[in-house]
């Protein structure tokens, strides 16, 4: 096999080319030399040993090869410039710098033209060659775009700054005087988009989100769609953030109808609640003497049963201003203690009633913490009525407190029934009613959810721990008063001078009146 | 404790006749009417110590009253203690007005009349 010799690529022909012609230039001025020196001795002009005949021979040898290496580096210019165009134009990496065509040189011999040409031609097929890429993209690209259009489900990209540089036609979005698109998807509490993407930014190079049940306008407004909300993130991504809606709005709508009804059905069942806890108040007191045997016991029930009525319609009314995001919390100083006080003859009577042992400590020492008094109560409340439904007749439940770094942290025990990993993730999700719990114990599934709501919503949080057929332990964290002082005074000046007396508030006249 | 006079305005008669049996036994002097154009005739032509104020009233609803009452430049009602109380929490809308006139907004199914008497002998002290 033969094997190629010589320069492979067009870059390395040039030295090769020009190390040649040297070496011939060299050669044949010595021959020219020896040629004239011979001339010379035969003429007689001058002898071989004389010093003016070298002199004469090397000046002839200098100057003729001088003047020859000039003609030629100058001839074959024009031949290295357009081999260095060329050059530049493959793309061929390269010692020879590109020619520039628009040289005084270039433009008086007019080689500029020709320069001009080889850059042209090169340009004209890199186009062709990017429309060919870029309609085989494109028509990809236009097939992709169709297919998501006609799914039912929606898909949105998000870039670093959180703009949306896509959204198929499904998807929840609608664009803003400026031109902006915006989302439309209505998170609840804090668990949005937003506080999920700062985490990420902080803390991730790649997560995951899931969210469920998020609707993209409010309760009264017509072709509200329900979604469940997948989210990744990736860091450093053209398309940082990829939201995938799958449309449950089928699924969801019934609930949430039901919700809207129960609601204005809630506030009519308030009248005759009034009623019945009324009179049992009055009562209470003109019968206490009368009433024989197991009549106080039977007499205590009524008060507990209406007490808990009162409390679910409150949880029900609650879900509906949560979820119509009307919920609104008066923060304010106010001592655990203080909180409890104020659900605690009904809690008292509700766990004798359903003969469990209450044992409550909460340390008056600790520090007052920012809270919306009657939603906080509510809250205990529901825990405790949890802890009571779902442990055993004779079982106890016990509610503590303890100072956790910048939260107090507010715990509700019971020994009771306990649950699953598994159920546990899903508890405070609405509706969510645990299997076992379906078959055996009442409830509507919207007390967690409402509880978590709410601390939320007070800048706490709630969380659990449960081993199953031992027991759960709820906590609810609420923030340290003087740590959230200053936001609170900043935000909150609507309710200065109102004291919370439940759902309502009393004014407080000695700081209005003389 | 001295008597005090008692304007209840409440169209349910289950509740009112709960609040006047309560409140008699508790010592007080009480008037009820039931509908809202009567309340406020009743409110204007006699100084009443505290007025209790439902709002889903016929006629005329409680917040009216409360309007024409205090809203105007002078207070008609300048030794009454107006304590709202109604079963129709609202929504942020008539807050502002309620927090402006009244000096109580309670929720009904929350208090029951032994507390009502605790809440009307601590707004007056």
């Amino acid at each position: 096999m033969e094997i190629k010799k010589g320069p492979q690529i067009a870059s390395q022909f040039w030295p090769e080319f020009i190390k040649q012609k040297i070496v011939l230039i060299i050669v044949s001025q010595i021959i020219i030399s020896i040629a004239v020196g011979c001339l010379i001795i035969l003429s007689g002009f001058l002898a071989i040993g004389s010093i003016g005949f070298w002199l004469i021979l090397g000046g002839f040898f200098v100057i003729n090869l001088a003047t020859e290496l000039l003609i030629v580096i100058s001839a074959t210019r024009p031949t290295k410039d357009l081999l260095a165009a060329i050059i530049n134009v493959s793309g061929e990496k390269s010692t020879l710098t590109p020619p520039n065509p628009n040289t005084k040189e270039y433009e008086k011999t007019g080689f500029r033209d020709a320069l001009q040409k080889i850059y042209e031609l090169s340009s004209v097929k890199d186009k062709q060659k990017t429309d060919e890429s870029e309609k085989k993209d494109d028509n990809q690209e236009l097939s992709i775009i169709e297919a998501l259009n006609t799914t039912i489900c929606g898909f949105i990209t998000l870039d670093k700054n959180r703009q949306v540089i896509y959204a198929n036609k499904p998807a929840p979005i609608h664009t803003n005087v400026d031109g902006i698109k915006i989302i439309d998807l209505l998170f609840n509490g804090n668990d949005t988009l937003d506080s999920w993407l700062d985490s990420c930014e902080e803390h991730s190079v790649h997560d995951e989100h899931v969210w469920t049940r998020i609707p993209d306008r409010l309760p009264n407004e017509e072709g509200r769609r329900f979604f469940d909300v997948i989210a990744s993130y990736q860091k450093g991504s053209t398309a940082e953030t990829v939201l995938t809606l799958i449309d449950r709005t089928k699924s969801y709508i019934v609930d949430e109808e039901n919700l809207d009804f129960i609601s204005f059905a809630a506030h009519e069942l308030r009248g005759p609640i009034t009623v019945i806890r009324g009179y049992l108040d009055v009562l209470g007191d003109e019968l206490a003497d009368v009433l024989v045997d197991d009549q106080s016991e039977l007499f205590h029930r009524l008060v507990v049963s209406s007490n808990r009525l009162s409390g679910y319609i409150d949880n029900i009314l609650n879900t509906s201003r949560y979820d119509r995001r009307h919920l609104k919390m008066n923060l304010a100083e106010d001592k655990i203690s203080t909180i409890y006080d104020t659900i605690s003859d009904d809690m008292k009577l509700r766990a004798g009633a359903q003969n469990r042992i209450l044992n409550v400590d909460l340390p008056t020492k600790l520090p007052t913490v920012a809270a919306d008094r009657a939603s906080i109560g509510q809250v205990f409340g529901n825990l405790i009525d949890n802890a009571i439904k779902y442990s055993r007749d004779g079982g106890s439940v016990n509610v503590t407190a303890k100072q956790n770094g910048n939260f107090v942290d507010v715990s509700v025990t019971d020994n009771g029934i306990g649950m699953p990993e598994s159920v546990v993730s899903q508890l405070f999700q609405k509706f969510y009613r645990s299997h076992r719990s379906r078959e055996s114990v009442a409830g509507t599934g919207i007390g967690l959810y409402i509880s978590k709501a709410i601390v939320e919503s007070n800048g706490g949080t709630i969380s659990v721990r449960s081993e199953d057929g031992k027991g759960s332990v709820f906590t609810v964290s609420l923030p340290i008063y003087s740590t959230v002082a200053d936001k609170l005074l900043a935000s909150n000046n609507s309710n200065v001078g109102l004291i919370s007396e439940g759902n309502g508030w009393i004014k407080n006249h000695s700081m209005y009146r003389s | 404790m001295s008597t005090k006079t008692i304007l209840c305005i409440e169209d349910d008669r289950f509740i009112g006749e709960m609040y006047i049996r309560s409140l008699k036994k508790a010592g007080y002097e009480i008037d009820w009417v039931v509908d809202g154009n009567d309340g406020l005739v009743a409110a204007r032509n006699k100084s009443y110590d505290v007025i209790l104020l439902d709002i889903m009233l016929p006629e005329r609803h409680g917040t009216e009253i409360l309007e024409a009452l205090r809203g105007g430049k002078e207070d008609l009602i300048p030794k009454s203690y107006v304590i709202v109380l109604t079963n129709f929490q609202q929504d942020d809308q008539s807050r502002i007005a309620m927090e402006k006139y009244a000096d109580a907004y309670l929720i009904k199914a929350e208090i029951t009349p032994k507390k009502l008497i605790s809440i009307i002998e601590k707004i007056q002290d």
